[in-house]
């Protein structure tokens, strides 16, 4: 590029860019003082341990499904079943999500992390207690849970404390700010009511369906953590990654809200065993869901890169699941359902299903495709930056694992609710088959992004400019 | 022996190298380099992000400062980064706007 000359004063050579309008020229220079903190927050190794923990997770969970996948035709209340579903939620979901927190939320609010070092004691108690937990469950010895899920629970309230005082230094109310701080706390009520479930198993305080409250838990950790912080923290990512605007701020306000006042009905509705009360408040999680979409649909508009990565274009699909999956849900829970969820009905391991795999798994993942190269880019070539050419955080993944992990991952979800549906065990076992193909697949683009860490590559000329993947 | 001092095209070719590295666009065509001024060997670089919480910001800051110091003759090396203006996709160059997908007719507009 040739940029042409204009004046010359007092001996210096002045030159613009050729696009700017005039408009555009720089007034006062200012630099916003929080930048720098939240610049050096993001460069955490904190996040990158934990996204390398939970593909570790993703691993062993998809193979203790493969391995055993019939127990998806067993009640959701089985060992088994419990086992398999904490190894995938608080293995991988919760532990990438934790960790996409600590990158998130810093740079989010304009602001560092409130403490480094509880994020690693956080590290330490959940890489600790996940497995004696997933063993726990599998050998259903309530004493063991409630040790370990006693050490997660330390971990929860590290991270819980983190995120609200980061919140509070930030200054930030905004939506984003919030969706941060409820997420967390959610997060800590679920686990407190996990363990309150366990004691519970033990000594039989509680009179209430352990099915009953087994959902009641379930749903505050689904609405409470992952949806309430996909309400929030997606109008900072997809405007980054897609230069988009959020022209609709409204509905991300309502979206959130809506899920909130929701969440707080459909918990002691779904313990207490009313059909109706927890469809009403169902219905305002729904709501609540069909807003954010809207403003998320709003922002995509306006986005200046046309093209969709296949990263995003897997976290959109798992959130229209999450969506369908609402109304799923809904229909499990209205009382005249002739085929709804009795305690342990079969029918809600569709429903889990179409959660989890259907939705949670392309959000998480599709997040995953963008995170964990920036990440890495952050530290094996920012610091090259200027000195040497330099790769685009795009090109440090494998585009073909990339695509097959995520479109087998999203393939085998069919053949996974088809099998708990109608409990075959055939079309469960090629679900997780197909599955277990995807999340290989997906594992080894992933680690082709992280050998960058110790394998940087070299380039003896800037790259070609990085046309965007259709 | 002493290094002619670089003028402002040499500049604005050096920064030119620099990547995004999300869209892996030049920092230059994304237009987040609003002026480049050269005296004596004293350069002065007013830039932008797209997003004041862009997370490669560091890097993009420092590599600039470092891109700019490296060429032959710069005494001293100012970058400024700036918010005002806010970056807007107006600062597109045709460049970067074919290679975000934009159709011919839009970059043409």
């Amino acid at each position: 590029m040739t940029p042409p000359s204009s004046l010359t004063v007092a001996g210096s050579l002045s030159l613009r860019a050729p696009e700017r309008p005039a408009a555009a020229r720089p007034t006062t220079p200012t630099v916003g003082p929080r930048l720098s903190a939240s610049w050096l927050a993001a460069q955490g190794r904190l996040p990158l341990a934990f996204m390398a923990l939970g593909l570790a997770w993703l691993v062993l969970a998809t193979a203790m499904l493969a391995l055993a996948p019939a127990a998806l035709a067993l009640p959701h209340s089985a060992p088994h079943v419990v086992a398999i579903t904490h190894a995938w939620v608080l293995g991988f979901f919760v532990t990438i999500a934790t960790g996409a927190s600590y990158q998130i939320a810093p740079v989010a609010l304009g602001t560092t992390l409130q403490s480094e070092r509880y994020g690693w004691w956080h590290f330490g108690l959940h890489a600790v207690a996940v497995p004696g937990m997933v063993y726990a469950f599998w050998r259903w010895d309530m004493v063991l849970l409630g040790h370990f899920g006693a050490v997660f629970a330390i971990g929860i309230i590290l991270f819980a404390v983190n995120t609200w005082q980061t919140v509070r230094r930030s200054g930030q109310r905004d939506v984003v700010a919030w969706s941060l701080a409820f997420a967390a706390s959610w997060l800590l009520i679920t686990v407190l009511a996990g363990l309150l479930l366990s004691l519970n198993r033990y000594w039989n305080f509680l009179p209430l369906n352990p099915v009953a409250l087994l959902r009641a838990h379930a749903h505050l950790g689904l609405v409470g953590f992952f949806i309430t912080l996909l309400q929030g923290v997606s109008f900072r990512l997809v405007p980054m990654f897609t230069l988009a605007d959020v022209p609709d701020w409204r509905s991300v306000r309502v979206g959130l809200w809506l899920s909130q006042l929701g969440l707080l009905g459909l918990a002691p509705a779904l313990a207490w065993q009313n059909g109706y009360a927890a469809a009403i408040f169902g219905a305002a999680i729904l709501g609540g869901l069909i807003a954010t979409g809207r403003a998320l649909q709003r922002a995509l508009a306006t986005r200046k890169k046309r093209f969709v990565d296949p990263g995003i274009s897997a976290f959109l699909r798992g959130g229209a699941t999450l969506v369908l999956s609402a109304v799923l849900g809904l229909l499990l829970v209205w009382p005249t359902t002739p085929w709804g969820s009795a305690p342990g009905g079969f029918n809600a391991m569709v429903y889990a299903i179409a959660v989890f795999a259907g939705g949670l798994l392309p959000a998480v993942s599709g997040m995953l495709c963008k995170i964990v190269p920036f990440l890495t880019w952050m530290r094996a070539y920012g610091p090259k930056v200027g000195r040497v050419p330099t790769p685009a955080a795009g090109a440090l993944t494998n585009p073909v694992l990339e695509n097959w992990g995520l479109n087998l991952q999203a393939v085998a979800v069919l053949p996974l609710a088809a099998g708990a549906w109608l409990l075959s065990p055939a079309w469960l076992a090629v679900g997780a088959g197909l599955l277990g193909c995807g999340v290989i697949l997906f594992t080894a683009d992933m680690l082709t992004v992280l050998r960058h860490l110790w394998k940087p590559i070299v380039l003896t000329a800037p790259p070609a400019p990085n046309r965007t993947r259709p | 022996m002493t290094d002619v001092a670089p003028d402002t095209a040499a500049v604005w070719q050096a920064l030119g190298t620099i990547l995004d590295p999300e869209f892996g666009i030049s920092i230059v065509d994304l237009g987040l380099i609003y002026s480049v001024e050269c005296t004596d060997g004293n350069v002065s670089v007013v830039m932008t992000l797209t997003t004041p919480t862009c997370p490669s910001g560091a890097w993009i800051h420092n590599g600039t400062e470092e891109a700019v110091r490296r060429l032959a003759g710069v005494k001293n090396v100012k970058v400024e980064l700036v918010f005002d203006p806010v970056w807007s996709p107006t600062m597109l160059s045709a460049t970067a706007q074919q290679l975000l997908g934009w159709s011919s007719d839009e970059v043409h507009r």
